[in-house]
């Protein structure tokens, strides 16, 4: 969608509904928070489930940027502290929404690929998407995650809003599709306050039988 | 998927000031400013002394406190002072006022403020072939100031239009504006403001030009590279929009500056007409590369990992003009990687092939050579392609992953 197209829905969307404001995250558009209990729950196209350790939000733009298989969470707010599910991604999807046109284009997943190219697209989100300007892998390392040979992603990044960010991705591929899990959070207090709970969940995570 | 992606998106809904600001200047192009005719409008030490121009000056004070606190700053020592040792030789009258800061953002840009500080984004190092065209885009921003455009620019803004205020541009309202200036994922709130106020005629533009190929004459650099530049930015932005089967977007830098056709003429009559015969003209590339080199890596790195694979192989074969290296052909390499259509993979492999022949290789080409050839099943190459990544990277993020890779 481009964005006249976007801003033209919005504006239609406002008129007819009079909501087209920031719903709890600040985003235009139309977002939907909804509270994530402490138990089983499935998640992106429900075909992985995970039991995390205490409340979430589960922030689910209905326009824009949401893609089947991903699904996002948050504490404090998306732009404080985020876990992000990749459920299955198919071989030449990407893990955002994006127009052909776009000059700058996060890569597409590939069957194929290794951690580091997995990883290098991950980067390539958040320096095409996500403003970032300085982008430092802190490790990759193997590491099991549901049942499989997996792997771990630290890294750190520098946003445009000058605030740093860091984040831990733990994932694999499965019959060729993508899952992942992702804690994306500000370096100071927000990352380490969800560390714990990213860690909860990701040893909880299994796929549906 | 990650948290600002969407708040990005919000930001450049938001971005429709700029674009108004913009449009006050659309017009006809102008009959060429010939160099001799520009003579700076303030001596060294300017300051200002009427109401207006000092409030403006007291507010640029402020902006320029957070510019220069800003972590998004390119602080090392040797390119910082570089940068100062070019404006002050290209900068007039004014040379020792100036005060230029580096902000790491992967565009080109480069922008005066009304006080007579500079920013030049990072991604303006990276596209300059030589120092002459570092020197001609410096004197060009000098250009403005030594023309006083910003205190006529913003008189004429004030006159035409109520939308903006010096105090709201202070606060950082309407620092949304940025998204349509630096495009989406430049979203630097204060400088994108303060640049859609200060956009320039294409009057004042073609006096810029004439006054920064002057000031870059006289100081001994060849005035041919200044329209040389144009060239190498209009090419790479018609890559970048033909790559996506698009027309060029006449975007950032290009917004109000002259079409670029006549521009480019004119800067060539330009340089023609200044030069002098039997004075020796350089373009110093050694001297630039031997202080950029230490940087180029990650200039490149910052480029190429936004996929924008006309953009970026451009900017790569316009280096190699040069000369290929070890450096461009592994970027080259990677531009392929994460574009990754059909028949990339092949082309990646035979980049870091051909890169890490050259002696100047660096570790990661070693690492994704190594990657090519366990993909390709010549199991036995890439461990030693792995190996001597970790011989040159011992402390490499990833050692644990190729360890892993080394010994299956």
């Amino acid at each position: 969608m481009t964005r006249l197209t976007r801003r033209l829905v919005c504006i239609a969307a406002a008129a007819a509904l009079s909501a087209c404001s920031s719903l709890g995250g600040g985003d235009y558009g139309f977002s939907d928070y909804s509270l994530v209990r402490v138990r089983p729950v499935s998640v992106g196209d429900h075909s992985m489930i995970v039991t995390p350790p205490r409340p979430w939000n589960r922030h689910r733009p209905i326009f824009f940027e949401d893609i089947r298989q991903v699904e996002d969470w948050t504490q404090n707010g998306p732009l404080l502290d985020g876990i992000s599910f990749v459920t299955g991604l198919k071989n030449g999807k990407s893990l955002i929404r994006q127009r052909r046109s776009a000059n700058q284009q996060v890569p597409l997943f590939r069957s194929n690929m290794t951690p580091p190219e997995i990883a290098a697209m991950i980067e390539s989100l958040y320096r095409v998407r996500g403003g970032a300007v300085d982008f430092r892998t802190l490790s990759l390392k193997p590491r099991p995650f549901l049942g499989t040979n997996g792997f771990q992603l630290d890294y750190e990044h520098l946003d445009d809003d000058e605030l740093w960010r860091r984040g831990r991705v733990v994932g694999t591929v499965i019959n060729g599709q993508l899952y992942m899990i992702l804690l994306d959070a500000a370096k100071s207090h927000y990352f380490d306050a969800t560390l714990r709970d990213f860690e909860a969940i990701v040893a909880s995570a299994r796929l549906k039988a | 998927m990650c948290g600002r992606c969407l708040e990005l998106t919000r930001r450049s809904l938001l971005g429709g000031g700029a674009i108004a600001a913009a449009a006050l200047h659309t017009g006809v192009a102008e009959a060429r400013v010939r160099p001799q005719d520009m003579v700076p409008l303030i001596g060294p030490g300017f300051r200002p002394t009427d109401t207006d121009e000092k409030g403006l000056w007291k507010e640029m004070d402020r902006v320029e406190e957070e510019v220069a606190g800003s972590n998004l700053l390119i602080t090392d020592p040797k390119i910082t002072n570089y940068l100062k040792t070019l404006i002050a030789t290209v900068g007039g009258p004014a040379a020792q006022d100036f005060r230029i800061y580096l902000a790491h953002i992967p565009d080109f840009n480069a922008m005066m403020f009304p006080t007579g500080f500079a920013v030049v984004f990072s991604g303006l190092l990276l596209r300059m072939r030589n120092e002459a065209q570092l020197a001609g885009v410096i004197a060009h921003e000098a250009g403005h100031f030594l023309r006083r455009h910003m205190i006529r620019s913003w008189r004429d803004e004030k006159r035409k239009t109520d939308i903006f205020s010096i105090a709201s541009m202070a606060a950082g309202i309407g620092g949304a504006a940025a998204g349509a200036y630096l495009g989406d994922y430049v979203q630097l709130a204060e400088l994108g403001t303060i640049l859609s106020l200060f956009k320039y005629s294409r009057e004042m533009e073609a006096e810029a030009d004439a006054m920064g190929i002057k000031n870059m004459a006289a100081a001994g650099y060849d005035p041919m590279e200044m329209s040389n530049i144009w060239q190498q930015l209009i090419g790479e932005e018609e890559a970048s929009a033909r790559y996506r089967g698009k027309h060029r977007h006449k975007g950032g830098i290009f917004d109000t500056h002259p079409s670029e056709g006549s521009r480019m003429v004119d800067l060539r009559a330009d340089a023609i007409e200044l030069t002098v015969p039997g004075k020796k003209y350089e373009n110093y590339r050694e001297r630039y590369l031997a202080t950029i080199g230490p940087i180029r890596p990650l200039l490149l790195d910052d480029q190429v990992k936004l996929n924008d694979p006309g953009a970026s192989q451009y900017v790569i074969e316009t280096l190699a003009q040069d000369g290929w290296n070890g450096l461009l052909r592994f970027y080259e390499g990677e531009v392929w990687r994460l574009r990754n259509r059909p028949g990339d993979e092949v082309r990646a492999e035979q980049s870091y092939a051909a890169a890490v022949a050259y002696p100047d290789a660096p570790a990661d080409a070693w690492r994704w050579h190594g990657i090519s050839l366990l993909k390709q099943g010549r199991t036995g190459e890439a461990k030693g392609a792995f190996a001597r990544y970790l011989q040159m990277k011992p402390d490499a993020p990833d050692a644990a992953w190729v360890r892993q890779m080394a010994a299956s």
